[in-house]
């Protein structure tokens, strides 16, 4: 029988809150950076409560657990990892909280214990329920009101949603720098034609190709640049000639053809005699002869710049110096796809079957300096396909690899909250339908919360939640909803989501609780006095300038995940701890995995 | 299989600028770099635990990376000056100075860290700005009509590493022969976008400075004796292999290759590299180099026709060389050679330094490939000064992209000093203003002028880090330039002694008034200096590399003070 250990709410919460302590440090307006060092030595900075969490080896398997739950959540919306623990740990209080008083009140004593163990995962469901059933349709139509969408021709608001959430990710200092440039870019991929998710998605399929860190400048170098940047040097001298355009192929495979591949055997000088035609000198000289036709092809073709995905031989590189063309070798994988996929060219397999197709035209390419690399810099012609596009790439300077590496972390996570943000919603035809039904009947009913039937124009229009809305930060989100929760009908679990909402605000204004106050009274005003709400849209130009604004499809996620992390971690009793090494490991990873985590099993 | 070994939690502390150990750490490594700073700089030893080597340098492109520490806020800092050294070669210990003093005094000072950061934000923007203005007045404009400014700014870099053990003549020699290597890897008759050519260095040991010299073309050392007398003269048609000429076989693929016993491919091959060299010799090619190795029998064959064969060249000196010549790597051993691949040498001979025998190759048209020899008493004092003379170089091409030079000798650090206590002061002046500025930034105008105060005194720290000698530094209230009184002086000296200031463009005057640097002194505007004065800076600064570093210093500074909690993995 393997040791166990059981599990009471009071560990949970220890746990929580001590995860909760390190997050702090960085969270709000007055947080900092938290600096680690790796095994290897290298240091890296971060704000981002994920990369935090994960650099503490946690031991104890909860609390690895719950920062699994907040990686999951990380990745897929790219934001609100700090505030996911110190929801978690709040929520977990009231529960905690709810509970001693329930039992206080009773009297029955002799079953405290089990009664303990067996409300918590009780509340827990009971919320889950609630999270997942009514919480879309409770911020359709109680916060959206109060929100607007972003504007697809105007980049002012995409320029303050990104500035508060580099805010929360980046020193202070670089915030409205590195948000003009993220704004900039976007504004400069974006395709007319299509939704924003589409780009965003290309964007944030591509960044790796799409960026370069160079360290040892200010980060008021760092800069958009035309074209693409592959990150090689060029291979042979000769710089490109300054003709316009260039004319470029790709390669995936050796220009010099491979005679023998593995296995094949070669006889050499067997039969009659030896001749000009069987010696080891005829095939190398075939060789050679071979690759001479693909240059020669080449050039008459135009082709003055070659890229390719393996290194070639000094021969080639020798014939292609010769022919006064650039080299480029070992491009990687995703550049050459990214460069493919911009130029509309087919990368050339074999070195006999070079036509038209395979060659692009380029505005032009030449090297370029950063940092301490020189790379090979190119531009597309204005093609059909790509004519709304304006491809550019971006260059992150910072003094330090540290940082940079965190600003390319910070400005990843960017696109992907942005595309959560205008991510379709799969139920707008459901959720529309209800809203409507709701609004109908509400002036008959009085089921629907007062002020509902009191803004009714407002809500009429706009009760479903439509991509890329987004409402004024600072908590704006929390009251409202805490708001919502407690006047609403549901059933008494909603009270404790309502006040474990409030303490996100209450930590943003930690260093001065008259702001809290301050702001609360701010938007309470504005629920109770309903034709306000449009002023608040309006009046939000003024005000989210200190403020920003956040995404409410990332916010009603991080509230669905915290209810679901919650429960999971409530569900558990025991934790035995098994003796075989091995194998558990991979159990451990398909139970968390599946979300189902009845028993953990630790090594 | 790896053994599977438990991690461990990791180390946590928490606000390490408040911790005692952190902050002493941060400190000794500031005294440390202040006292390698500037001419008369000290020197450190430095050796590893388990004996070897010492090199002896006050450099920071040697000290830091000799510097290893378990604290990651100092390998933070650490990390960042030294990617801007590999960027800009120069102005690497003042970077640090500046970032540790700036450290140092925030917390001396008890400022709140996110308002020290965005004031020294706001202090970098006025400097950065103010420097970039037309009207700076520690700013100066090389000339590139005459090589007077060019001089002062190798010399400068050469004076401020004390390691290479100079003389006062010998400093000159080595900027002289810097600059004149500058000069000569600028191409000069190619239009559109220029390309730069190369400085090689070779390094020879035991003779005298004053021997290095700089020559135009390659120098390449001999393995084998050259005779001189058959081909040395004219131009010499070249050509150039990056290929192996040793008589490999080609690569056919992944494949087995069976071979009867009868054939002796060997000789097959060599019959292959005969032919070439046939070809060679037919082309009347008069010196054959290859990168890598050339088959014995192919070098005998080349030599008996009269062909100079140099092999072995390496990767380096390709580039260079197919610059010089105008050739283009050969890498085909079957196909013709054609005639554009073929390259000129003007001349070769031989030179002669200590036990060291170098061929000569000469560029016949301008080439701008050029070699500096560079000789020294020792090996310690050798390495220290190719080191300088590369920094010196890559100074001096930092002019091309911007071709200003900052004041030396602290005066650029106290002049913005006063500049930025000057602006401060005309924004207290108008105190609507100010109240709106130090609001845009969250703070009282009283917490705002601490911020300025502390990254002031930061600033004339590192003026101050230029003695060591026991003077004590001084301003003067005119020109905001820097001054040293040295430790024996009396207050009759400092009216009538002291000679020039920092940089050498102000001279002594008896109107003059001056305070100490580490004092408090009123505010007062910087005046610049009259256009027609005839004094030229001694001490010149590359305007590219210290605005950097200014920016790097302050942006570290900022990141560190950003720094709350520190994990580390102890695994």
């Amino acid at each position: 029988m393997p040791p166990s250990e059981r599990l009471r709410l009071e560990h949970v919460l220890e746990m929580v809150s001590a995860l909760e302590a390190v997050i702090l440090r960085s969270f709000g307006p007055e947080g900092g950076q938290v600096l680690f060092t790796r095994n290897t030595g290298q240091a890296m900075l971060s704000r981002s409560g994920t990369r935090i969490l994960s650099a503490l080896h946690l031991e104890h398997p909860l609390a690895r657990m719950v920062v699994e739950c907040v990686w999951k959540h990380s990745r897929a919306t790219g934001d609100g990892s700090k505030t996911f623990i110190l929801l978690l740990a709040s929520l977990l209080r009231m529960i905690s909280k709810a509970i001693s008083r329930e039992l206080g009140a009773s009297h029955t004593y002799g079953f405290t214990e089990a009664a303990k163990a067996a409300a918590a995962p009780h509340l827990a469901n009971k919320l889950l329920e609630l999270a997942s059933s009514d919480l879309d349709d409770l911020v359709a139509v109680n916060v959206v009101p109060y929100g607007f969408c972003l504007s697809l021709e105007d980049f002012t608001t995409h320029r303050l949603l990104l500035a508060s959430f580099f805010h929360t990710r980046v020193s202070h200092v670089h915030c409205s720098y590195l948000s003009e440039l993220t704004c900039e870019m976007l504004n400069r991929w974006k395709h007319k034609s299509d939704l924003p998710c589409v780009s965003l998605q290309f964007l944030s399929d591509n960044f790796p190709a799409l960026h370069t860190p160079v360290s040892g400048f200010p980060v008021s170098s760092s800069r958009l640049i035309e074209g693409q940047v592959i990150h090689r040097d060029f291979a042979t001298a000769r710089l490109p000639n300054k003709q316009q355009p260039v004319k470029a192929a790709v390669f995936t495979n050796y220009m010099q053809p491979v005679l023998l591949g593995p296995g094949d055997v070669l006889k050499v000088g067997y039969g009659d005699g030896v001749t000009e035609q069987n010696t080891m000198v005829h095939f190398s000289a075939w060789t050679e002869r071979s690759l001479e036709s693909v240059i020669a092809k080449l050039q008459s073709l135009g082709v003055s710049l070659l890229l390719s995905a393996v290194k070639q031989s000094d021969a080639a590189l020798a014939l292609a110096t010769q022919a006064h063309m650039s080299l480029v070798e070992c491009v990687s994988e995703e550049e050459l796809s990214l460069f493919m996929q911009l130029s509309g060219v087919t990368p050339v397999s074999r070195g006999c079957t070079i036509q038209a197709k395979h060659v692009a035209a380029l505005s032009f390419c030449r090297p370029i300096l950063l940092g301490a690399h020189r790379y090979v810099h190119v531009a597309f012609c204005e093609a059909a396909e790509t004519c709304e596009l304006n491809p550019c790439s971006l260059v992150i300077c910072g003094p330090g690899e540290e940082q940079t590496d965190q600003y390319i972390c910070a400005i990843r996570d960017a696109v992907c909250m942005l595309m959560t943000t205008w991510e379709p919603k799969h139920t707008s035809e459901a959720a529309a339908s209800h809203g409507t039904v709701q609004s109908n009947k509400s002036p008959a009913s009085s089921d629907m919360t007062t002020q509902s039937t009191a803004n009714e124009p407002y809500v009429l229009k706009k009760c479903v939640l439509e991509p890329g809305c987004v409402i004024p930060a600072g908590g704006t989100f929390e009251f409202l909803l805490s708001k919502a929760l407690l006047n609403s009908s549901l059933p008494s679990v909603s009270q404790l989501l309502a006040n474990a909402l409030l303490s996100v605000p209450r930590q943003i204004y930690s260093h001065s609780p008259k702001l809290f106050l301050q702001a609360q009274t701010r938007i309470m005003s504005l629920v109770q006095n309903p034709s306000n709400s449009v002023r608040l849209k309006e009046s939000t130009s003024e005000s989210t300038v200190d403020l920003g604004l956040e995404s409410v499809a990332c916010k009603c996620q991080l509230i669905l995940a915290v209810v679901q992390c919650a429960t999971s971690v409530l569900r558990v009793d025991t934790v035995l701890h098994a003796h075989t090494a091995l194998h558990t490991r991979s159990k451990k990873h398909t139970n968390s995995s599946q979300d189902s985590t009845e028993d953990e099993e630790e090594d | 299989m790896s053994r599977v070994v438990k991690k461990t939690p990791s180390v946590c502390t928490d606000m390490p600028l408040n911790n005692a150990e952190v902050c002493a750490k941060l400190h000794l490594m500031k005294e440390l770099l202040r006292s390698c700073y500037g001419p008369t700089g000290r020197l450190k030893h430095i050796r590893n635990n388990i004996g070897g080597r010492v090199t002896t340098s006050s450099s920071s492109s040697v000290l830091l990376p000799a510097l290893s520490s378990s604290q990651p806020l100092l390998n933070l800092i650490k990390s960042s000056i030294l990617n801007h050294i590999s960027r800009f070669s120069d102005c690497g210990l003042f970077a640090a100075i500046f970032c540790l003093s700036l450290l140092e005094h925030v917390r001396q000072h008890e400022l709140r860290e996110n308002l020290a950061i965005k004031v020294n934000k706001h202090c970098l923007s006025l400097c950065t700005s103010y420097l970039q203005r037309e009207d700076c007045a520690c700013r100066v404009k090389v000339n590139f009509c005459s090589s007077q400014n060019l001089m002062t700014l190798a010399g400068s870099i050469i004076s401020s590493k004390p390691a290479c053990l100079l003389t006062e003549a010998e400093k000159h020699h080595i900027s002289t022969m810097v600059v004149r290597a500058f000069l000569q890897t600028i191409p000069c008759s190619t239009p559109g976008p220029v390309t730069l050519g190369h400085t090689v260095t070779v390094t020879i040991v035991g003779l005298r400075v004053l021997d290095s010299a700089v020559f135009p073309g390659l120098l390449v050392e001999m393995y084998d004796p050259f005779d001189q007398t058959d081909s040395s003269s004219g131009p010499l048609r070249t050509v150039l292999f990056s290929t192996s000429l040793a008589g490999d076989l080609a690569e056919l693929g992944d494949g087995t290759i069976e071979v009867d016993p009868d054939v002796d491919t060997d000789l097959q091959v060599l019959n292959q590299l005969l032919e070439l060299g046939k070809q060679l010799v037919e082309d009347e090619v008069r010196l054959c180099v290859c990168q890598k190795v050339i088959h014995p029998v192919l070098q005998q064959y080349l030599r008996s026709h009269g062909v100079v064969v140099l092999e072995r060249l390496g990767m380096a000196l390709m580039e260079p060389l197919s610059m010089l010549a105008g050739t283009q790597p050969v890498a085909t051993l079957h196909a013709r050679i054609l005639s554009t691949a073929y390259g000129r040498v003007k001349n070769l001979s031989t030179k002669q330094f200590g036990f060291k025998t170098m061929l000569h190759l000469q560029p016949e048209g301008e080439a701008a490939v050029c070699t500096m020899v560079l000789c020294h008493r020792n090996e310690t004092m050798l390495d220290e000064l190719k080191v300088v003379c590369q920094k010196a170089e890559h100074g001096l091409r930092l002019t091309l992209k911007e071709p200003s030079a900052l004041l030396g000798g602290g005066c650029t650090e106290t002049h913005l000093s006063a500049y930025v206590k000057h602006k401060l002061f005309l924004l207290l002046q108008g105190q609507q203003e100010a109240s709106e500025s130090a609001a845009g930034l969250g703070c009282s105008p009283a917490e705002f002028l601490l911020g300025v105060k502390v990254f002031c005194r930061s600033l004339d720290m590192v003026a101050r880090s230029l003695e060591h000698d026991g003077g004590t530094s001084v301003i003067d209230l005119n020109h905001a330039h820097h001054w040293t009184v040295s430790a024996g002086a009396t207050k009759e000296d400092m009216v009538g002694g002291l000679g020039l200031c920092g940089c050498g463009l102000v001279e002594n005057s008896p109107s003059t008034k001056w305070t100490f640097l580490n004092t408090e002194y009123a505010e007062f505007c910087p005046a610049p200096l009259l256009g027609d004065s005839c004094r030229k800076p001694t001490v010149l600064d590359s305007f590219t590399a210290k605005v950097n570093a200014l920016q790097v210093a302050v942006e570290t500074a900022n990141l560190v003070l950003d720094v709350r909690y520190i994990i580390e993995d102890v695994n």
